[in-house]
Order: structure tokens, then sequence, then C-alpha cells
């Protein structure tokens, strides 16, 4: 019994599967996580290794190369690249999108093995580290405070980040820029000379004095006591009064020579927050978790948790990814719903009945609940890829859905009973319903075989796509049936229908209009030379627009966050960062658009893993600007970031900014990257700083950055060894004295409510600036005299060399570019023509990439993806026509799909994008679905006998509205897509408009060229077929 | 005794068969799926892409009297649509065991 019969013979069962369907979707849907992007780790491994006191040079050829040597034959390896800085080496490895990693962490642990006995004995182990996505904040806090400042790491690690921590998928949290407590004793080294004592042996008496030790036990009477000394400091004013020695009988307290301060120990970071002081907080998620539900338990919980904390402390949102995620994912759901409502008034519209249109339309929700288990069996998630694909599908699930419904009406308004019309009219056509999908599918499935950063994207979408029209298919030819059988009735033509009736208004439109489409078909057909030869024109035509049409990697999104990375010169102190960055705040606090503001400058020691994204120093500013919803604002992040750009520009101070516009997740990489690879630095970097400036020139190129840095500005204390050994020192000793006056020694740890704090003693600070401070520091000599600095070495200014990066195994320095306003690949372009101009050395190869690069591989990738889409699609329809010829006829209209993607992007001035190309490809299916549905019904008219000319043009006018119903449901389906505004749109409008563009120019080119070439191709060959019967059967006319 | 063959659109099945029951009619031979074309009008019936349409064919074993019967009835039921198409064909059976 086929699957039609069986539907409808017994529609309980029926039903109940679909109910069976609808309930696992719907339980997969609950428990699906959301994301914005599906789960894509980005495949790089780092390898950190140190090597205290060796240069960058040095650090290069004893680590970074060694080290390279023996990772380049790691398998699945994609690139290899190195920094060498001053005492550490970076080597980063990157990998195949989609290679497993834990495996690959492991070959390098193997490789490892075997290259660490060649590095210096002094480097220490490598170490490696696994980048990965959940790295990324998906929180950011700034928390402010006035009298509880000083407190606040305290207070909050017990208040707030303990709770925290407890909540199902918080990976980690941690405080930026927090003040830490610490007990510091600023010396005078004068008055230590005087009493002839020296930081060191401060060090030791301290030590000595703040000791709790046990002594033993004595026994008295029957009693055991234990015995202790009790030497600790239990507050921090006993350190002052600290004895160190005496003089002459009189004891010298510590606060004699020193300055004893139990305060917040001397920042290297200033950190403010909407002009506050603050500490900043990070959450990190678990791997796996789902964002949306952690962020929104953090925010609950610290809104219950802020109760506990002192009055001052204030929380502000830095940024929240989960809100952008929601605002997409509304928004995406939103554009559905939209889409849903668009399509079911096109089928109102054509069918002119509401139980035909119920029935058909009921077809949506029952395939895309289909794609929501097929997301949970596969693991994945609710995100803007599954979405846009759900969006996409929503007009195309339809179509089989009405094939089979319009047959089954046709045989009721026969005269069948519905049940029989149900079954018979099926059968007619279900087989024609299925080769139409498979040509959906042969474009959608190769989707999900593409390699690459491409194919990690769109795997989803195209499995998505796939499943959802399978399952139309399905549901057309059981549920479809069943349905009509229970619920159309004998549609009777009323003797007089309603004025503002269907039949009255809408259908004799709709006649007029396939008696206009006929009158045009057939003056195309007379003048079918002209015809061919204006559509060659036009697509000849639209090819050459192709040149004014930017291209980029993937759109940008406007996430509403700024970051700023602000350099000063190199050298600056900490104070003028500062008092420069309070400057800025206040410039970018002035617009409207921004909601908050929070800055660091300089650099926190414990910054650990934030450090390994910023770099930091005390002459740099990190910003991070928080804008207002995209809706409530007139400003894009973009014209606020050339703003800021502009003023910037004013300040002679600042030597170099960055302001980046994308907030986390991937594909943010907007850069065009020119990579100069060369042996010799000085060579490089001056080709480097060459190529920056005329690039600084372009039009368009903004945030113009040389990846090496800057040198910088360094004091080497230059030491006699001859003068040394004289007076009994050596390297060692004189650079631990220097460390401890100048960093200082941290001498013991004072103990106050089970919290440590270091106690540290170095020189005040007015001691310890300038030059002829440091060569005037006095250093004990083995025989306790006393020896100037000077006297065994002197101080002098160098310039440090600057990092080393490496790449494929080569030297390499990267100028970098933003472009604004233009396309990446004009503004490639641009760069390579400029670079032309140049003379490079014979030694230095140039050569252009970044996410240029990524873009070009990806369009590779794409035209691949093309191509095997052509051929299933031909092999699909060869097979259904049992024709060579036919397919062609039929793929005449997919050329003018691309003219009409180039159209719409040209007039929506939407740059052409990986996603704008998926876009066209997807048309493919799309496109010939509708030249399928006409070339077979003209075939059909040939085979009944029709005169080709009346095939041709009846076909038209019969198919007419069929096609113009499923190219309508698909192109409405996708309007909200293309035209939405809100959060993350920029991203998916651009496969909406090609779509959109492709499909009502191919459509409007298909009703008119397919026609006509089908008269040219088809014409001889079916003349020549009924002759070669009439041979055959030659015998019977003798 | 006469034969009835009626020959019709896949369409009417089920009302063919009401017609049997209704006219107490027991005995029949049913040959599903076949394919033809007609004589003078309607289009071909062949199964085919071109001419997707199917026929079935019932025959039936009546005494005299009930064949005017039948055929007024299937004379009505090819009276509803004449495009959907059925036909009856009758012819003497001289023996039977």
């Amino acid at each position: 019994m086929s699957i039609y019969g069986s539907a409808v013979k017994k529609p309980i069962t029926t039903i109940m599967i679909f109910m069976a369907v609808i309930v696992f979707g719907l339980y997969s849907l609950v428990n699906l996580p959301i994301e914005l992007y599906p789960d894509i780790e980005f495949p790089a491994i780092t390898v950190f290794t140190s090597y205290p006191g060796a240069s960058a040079a040095d650090i290069e050829t004893n680590v970074s190369k060694p080290l390279e040597n023996a990772l380049n034959t790691v398998d699945q390896l994609k690139q290899l690249s190195s920094v060498s800085r001053d005492n550490i080496s970076v080597v980063t490895l990157e990998f195949e999108y989609e290679s497993d990693l834990s495996e690959a962490a492991n070959d390098i642990r193997d490789a490892l093995s075997l290259v660490e006995d060649a590095l210096p004995e002094d480097a220490e182990k490598p170490m490696i580290f696994k980048f990965s996505s959940t790295m990324i904040p998906i929180l950011m806090f700034a928390i402010t405070a006035e009298e509880s400042y000083e407190g606040i790491e305290k207070t909050l690690d017990e208040k707030l980040i303990n709770p925290l921590n407890r909540i199902d998928g918080v990976g980690s949290i941690s405080l930026i820029g927090t003040p830490i407590r610490e007990v510091g004793i600023k010396i005078n080294p004068r008055k230590l000379e005087a009493y002839n004592l020296t930081v060191e042996q401060i060090g030791n008496i301290l030590r000595a004095e703040n000791l709790n030790m046990p002594t033993g036990s004595i026994k008295m009477g029957e009693m055991n006591y234990p015995l202790r000394v009790e030497g600790e400091f239990s507050s921090s004013d006993q350190i002052a009064n600290v004895v160190l020695g005496n003089y002459y009988g009189q004891a010298i307290y510590l606060k004699d020579v020193a300055v004893v301060s139990d305060s917040i120990k001397d920042m290297t970071v200033d950190e403010k927050i909407n002009g506050k002081p603050g500490v900043r907080m990070m959450v990190q998620k678990q791997s796996g978790a789902n964002t949306v539900k952690v962020a929104k338990e953090i925010n609950k919980t610290i809104a219950k948790l802020k109760e506990n904390l002192p009055p001052d402390v204030e929380i502000v949102t830095i940024f929240d990814t989960s809100s952008f995620i929601n605002g997409s994912i509304n928004n995406l759901t939103k554009t559905l719903m939209y889409a849903l409502i668009f399509v079911t008034l096109v089928v109102m519209f054509f069918l002119g009945r509401w139980r035909a249109t119920f029935i058909i339309v009921l077809t949506i929700p029952i395939s895309l609940i289909v794609s929501f288990i097929f997301l949970h069996l596969s693991g994945s998630s609710i995100n803007i890829i599954s979405l846009s694909a759900l969006s996409i599908a929503i007009g195309m699930v339809v179509d089989d859905a009405i094939v089979v419904l319009e047959n089954i009406a046709k045989h009721i308004d026969r005269g069948s009973t519905p049940r029989e019309a149900a079954i018979y009219a099926t059968n007619e056509v279900w087989l024609a319903v299925i080769v139409t999908t498979l040509t959906v599918v042969a474009v959608f499935l190769p989707m999900t075989m593409v390699g690459g950063m491409t194919g990690v994207m769109f795997r989803q979408l195209g499995w998505i796509v796939s499943i959802t029209v399978v399952t139309s298919t399905l549901a057309a030819i059981s549920l479809t049936p069943m349905l009509s059988s229970k619920l159309l009735r004998l549609h009777t033509k009323k003797e007089k229908p309603g004025r503002f009736s269907y039949d009255n208004t809408i259908e004799p439109m709709l006649t007029r209009f396939d008696n206009w489409y006929g009158r045009v078909l057939g003056w195309s057909l007379r003048n079918k030379w002209k015809v061919l030869f204006a559509s060659f024109v036009i697509f000849f035509g639209s090819l050459f627009l192709t040149g004014n049409l930017g291209t980029e990697f993937m759109p940008e999104s406007d996430e509403g966050r700024l970051s700023i990375y602000v350099e000063l010169q190199s050298g600056t102190r900490l104070e003028k960062s500062s008092e420069l960055a309070v400057k800025i705040d206040s410039i970018i606090a002035s617009y409207p658009e921004v909601e908050l503001i929070s800055y660091s400058a300089g650099s926190d020691e414990n910054g650990g893993f934030l450090s390994l994204f910023n770099s930091t120093g005390t002459n740099i500013i990190n910003f991070m600007i928080g804008l207002k919803n995209v809706e409530e604002r007139d400003r894009s992040v973009w014209e606020i970031a050339e703003e800021i750009r502009n003023k910037f520009a004013e300040y002679p101070e600042i030597v170099n900014f960055d302001i980046s516009t994308g907030g986390g997740g991937m594909a943010t990489s907007t850069s065009v990257d020119v990579e100069i690879y060369g042996y010799n630095i000085e060579k490089t970097t001056m080709l480097a700083n060459q190529f920056a400036d005329s690039i600084k020139k372009l039009e368009g190129a903004r945030n113009v950055q040389i990846s090496r840095e800057k040198e910088k500005p360094e004091l080497r204390i230059e030491l006699d060894r001859e003068k040394m050994s004289a007076v009994g020192l050596n390297t060692a000793l004189v650079s631990s004295a220097l460390y401890n006056r100048i960093s200082g020694l941290t001498a013991t740890r004072y103990r106050e409510e089970g919290d440590e704090f270091d106690v540290v003693i170095r020189f005040e600070e007015k001691y310890r600036n300038s030059i002829s401070d440091i060569e005037n520091i006095t250093l004990q000599t083995a025989t306790g005299n006393s020896v100037k600095l000077k006297e065994i070495g002197s101080v002098n200014e160098y310039w440090s060399p600057p990092n080393i990066e490496r790449k494929r195994r080569e030297r390499l320095v990267t100028v970098s570019v933003t472009p604004y306003k233009v396309s990446m690949g004009d503004l490639a372009q641009q760069i390579q023509s400029k670079i032309n101009q140049v003379d490079v050395p014979g030694d230095i190869l140039v050569d252009v990439g970044g996410a240029y690069e990524d873009q070009q591989e990806s369009f590779v990738d794409l035209a691949m993806l093309l191509l095997l889409s052509l051929v299933l699609v031909y092999l699909v329809m060869a097979s259904q026509f049992e024709s060579l010829k036919m397919p062609l006829i039929i793929m005449i209209s997919i050329p003018f799909a691309f003219t009409g993607v180039i159209l719409g992007l040209l007039i929506t001035n939407t740059t052409l994008s990986v996603i704008a190309a998926l876009g066209a490809i997807m048309l493919v299916g799309i496109v010939v679905k509708n030249a399928i549905v006409l070339v077979d019904y003209i075939n059909l008219m040939r085979d009944r006998g029709y005169a080709l000319d009346v095939a041709i043009i009846e076909s038209g006018k019969s198919r007419l509205r069929p096609v113009l119903m499923t190219a309508l449901t698909t192109i409405l389906g996708m309007l909200p897509l293309a035209f939405s505004t809100g959060e993350g749109s920029e991203i998916w409008s651009p496969m909406g408009i090609s779509v959109i563009g492709g499909l009502i120019f191919s459509t409007i080119i298909t009703m008119v060229i397919v026609p006509v070439f089908y008269r040219f191709i088809a014409s001889s060959g079916e003349r020549d077929k009924k002759d070669n019967v009439r041979k055959k059967f030659i015998f019977m006319d003798i | 005794m006469k034969s009835i063959f009626i020959i019709y659109n896949q369409a009417l099945t089920e009302k063919v068969e009401y017609m049997l029951d209704r006219l107490e009619i027991r005995g029949y031979t049913q040959f599903p799926q076949i394919t033809g074309r007609g004589s003078q009008t309607g289009v071909p019936h062949l199964g085919t892409h071109t001419w997707p349409e199917i026929n079935s064919a019932t025959m039936t074993i009546v005494e005299d009297e009930k064949v005017a019967v039948i055929l007024e009835k299937i004379q009505k039921m090819n009276s509803i649509n004449e495009e959907v198409g059925i036909r009856a064909f009758v012819w003497d059976i001289i023996q039977a065991v």
C-alpha cells in the first residue's frame, strides 16, 4: 500500500505519527541551548616557553626556531607562527577547522618531548595552552565603590564571587584591577647609610621578629603546658616600632629610617568606570554551558546579592553577550513569524479557500519542528545560522503541499469524493513532487560537505534546509492528502457570488493576468531572436556591473561595543597616561550614544589571562565603551568609531591607537594584513613603515597597525667585573641588591583575620626616580664596607630590540588595515597596487592576507560548492526528464538569477560577502524549481499532441499561478530576513537580499526566456522523434 | 444472464462498489490499475506522466432484469462529470459452471 493510500485510510494513525513528531520537536526545542553561532572552536594551540634573561633575538634562535622545527610535523597543521619577546617565546599552531585539538595537543607534547633537550638549560619547560571559545568572557561588570574601595577585593570575594561561582555552568569569575593591600616600608637611604644598615638587614630583622614558634612543653604539677613564643605582629602599627639595632646605646626603630604605611599597593594600573574608581569582574562559562541561561542566572543572583554589599558599591554591566544573543534570536523569531504570515497570505490569495490554506500552512510548523529534533540530536543549538536556515526554508516547505493540494482540489471539483480524490490525485503527482525536492536537496546537501571555516558555518544550514524540505515532502504526500480527504468540500460555483467575494475580485484579476502573460509569451515566441539577444545583453551587462560590487568576508554587526587601545610614547609613566585617559573619558562621555565607559591605564601585574589579548604597559590605556541599543541611537558604532578617530588625531601625545568595534565571538577580524617576510629587521621595519605611510593615505583605510612593537627605551646597568671583584661583589649580589631597593623586598607577611598581606621594603619613591639616584645606591661589600653603584659600574640608556614575529618559519612583520566605508576586496586591491609601486628588495617577500585571505579561501570554497550543486542539479533533472537537453533549457534561468543577485546587492548597496554568495548558491535550487514546473508542463502538452507554440503558450498560462505562488512564498518568506534592522541583522540580511533579488529577476526572466529557449532547442528534437518512430515501423506502409 | 463490463476512472472506484452493494449484486471481478483510452471522447487514461489518470474495471454477471438498472445508475454517475469517465458494456453469458 502506498504511503498516501495508508495515510488517507488510517487518518488517526497519520495524525498520531505527526503528533509524535511534534511532541519530540517541542521537547527538543525546550532543551536546546541558545547561542549566537554554532559551536566553533578556533583551532589553535599556543606553546609558551620562558627563558628568563634572554633577549628577543636569543629567544628566536634558541627557543622559537627549534620549537618551530619540531612542531612543524604535527598532523593537520595549517599554519605555524611565533613571537619572540624578551624572556618569552610564544609559538602558535593553527589547525584546520574541526581538527581534534586534544589529539593535536598530544602530538604537540610528543614533538616537544623530542626537542626539550635541545633547548637552553635555563629555559623553562614549554607550556601548552589551548584556546577555546569558553575563554571569551560572557559577562563583564564594572564595580565601583567609594569608601569601601580599599577592601573591595575581600568584600567582593566573600559576598559576590563565591555565591556566583556556585551557579551551574559558570567556569570562572575573576576581578581585574583590584586594589591590593600591602604594608609598605619606604626607606630613606640617607638615614639607612647613617646607621650603617641595609635593606637586607631590615628584611632579616622583620622576618625574625614576625614569628610564632612552639618551644616545647613543661610539666608543672599534674599539668603539661605547651610553650609558645608569640612574636607575630598583631597590628601593622607594631611594625614601625621594631627595633633595628643599637647606635651608641640608643635603640633605632624602623620608623627612624622609614615610613611604614598599611595601605594599597603601588598601583601599576588605573581603573576608572564612568569616572569612578572601581574593578572589573569578568565571567567565563564552562564549555558547553548555555550562555543565555548562565547570564540570566548571574544577573538574577547579582540582583539578590547586591543587598548584602556596602551601599556605596555599585555594579554596572559593561557587556553581556547574552543580550546580543537574545536580541538577535528574538529578532529572527519575529522574522520567522512575519514569514509565516506572509506565506499564509500568499497561499490564501492564490487559492481563495480557507480550508486549503490551512492544510498547506500546517506543513510549515511540522517541517520546522523536525529541524529542532535534528539540532537536539546533533548536540547543536538555536543560533543565527539555524534560525536563518528556518527562515529560508519556510517559503519552500509549502511548495509540495501546494502541488498536491491543487491536484486534489481539481479532482474534487470534477466530482470525486474527497477521499478518492485525495488518494488518486496524490498518486498522479507524488513522483514529480519528490523529484523537485531532490533538486533542492542537491543544492543544500553539498553544503554539509564543504570544509574550512565556511563549511563549519554552513553545515547546519545545509542540513536544516535539506531536512525540512524532505519532511515537507513527506508531509505533502501523507498529511496533506489525509487532511484534504477530511476537510475539503466540493467547491460549488455560486450562482451569484458576492460583490467582494474571491470569485468576483481576485479571481478575474488573476485570469486577466494569465491572459496578458499569454500575449507576452506569444510575442516573445514570434520575436525569439530579439528576446534572446536582449537577455544576453542583460546578462553580460550585469557582469560588467560586478566591478562596482564590493566584497568582504563576513558582514560586520553592530554589537554596540567599542574597544579602544591607546598607546602613548613608550616609557610614559602611569600618572601621565591616567591624565590623558581622564581627558579622553570626558570627550567620549559627551556623546549621547554612550552608556558606559570603563578604562584601565597601565598594566595589572596579575592581569594574567587578559594580558594575553591586550598589550599592557604604563603607556597604554584600554577603553571599553558600551553604546545604547541599536534602535535607540542614530549613529552606528562605525560612525562613532570614526569620530573618535578624528578626535584622537588632535592629541600629539597619542603615538598609536586602535579602535575596534567587534565584540566577542568569531569572525570579528575584518582587517587586510600586509605580510612582509624577511630576515633583516631594519629593512623590513623600514618597508613596513613605508607601506603604512602610503596605506594611511588611502581613503577608507583605518587602524593602520604595524605588528612589530616600537623599540622601548631601557636603562641598562653595566657592571665592571674587575672593580666588583676588588670589593668582593658579583653580578648576582649587585642585581639582587638593586632589585630589593627598587622593586622591593618582600620581607615577611602580615597576618590579619586569616588573610596575609605582603610586607615590602623598598626605597621611598623620591630616592629611586633618576639615573643619579640609581648610581648613588649604596651597596654593602663582603667586608661590611659601603660602595656606591657608580663606583663599580655605570647606568646607560639603550633602546631594547623589538619583538620578533615569525610565520611559516620566517621572520615577518604585518601591517594590518581595517576598511571603513569601503569593501575589503577594494581596499586589498588598492593596497596591492600601492605595494606594486614600491621596489621591494629581492630577499623580502610581501603578501596580502588577513581576513582578506580568509575571504578568498571562502570564495574558492563557495565556487566549488556552486559547481558541485550545478552538477548535482543537472544529474537530478536529466534523470527526471530522461533527457540531456531539458536540464540545459531549465538551467538557462540560473545565470539570470545571478544577474538579479548583482542588481539586488547594488541597489541596496550591500557588499558581496560569504553570506550573500551563499544566498546566490541557494538560488540554484530555488530558481530551477520554477523552470522545472514550466518545462515539465510544456513537455506534457506536447506529448498530448499540441503544436509546439500552442503547447508553450498554454502551459505558460496554466503554470503561471503555481510558479508565481512558489516564488512569492519564497520571496515574501525572506523579506523580513532581508529588511530587518534589529540586532545582528547585518549578518543575515545580505542572504535575504541576494535571494530576493535573484528570485524576482529570474522569475520574470524565466517566464519569458525559458519558453523561448525551449522553442529553439526542442523544436527539431521532437520532430525527429516522430520521424524515427515512423522509420522503425516503415514495414507497415509498404 | 448477462455480463456487464464496467470500465471507469479509478477515482470512481468507491461509487461503483457502492452501486453494486446497493443493487445487491454479490459477485463481481475487479481489475484494478488498468489503462486505456476511449474511442470518441475524453482523454486517455494511461497512467503515464503525460496521461496520468488510471482506470479500473469491474465485471459482474447479473440477471437480465438488473442490466437496465445498472446501466441507468452508471449513466447517472457519468453525468455528474463526463470528464472523469465511466463506460459499461453488456454481453450475453452462454454457459456457466
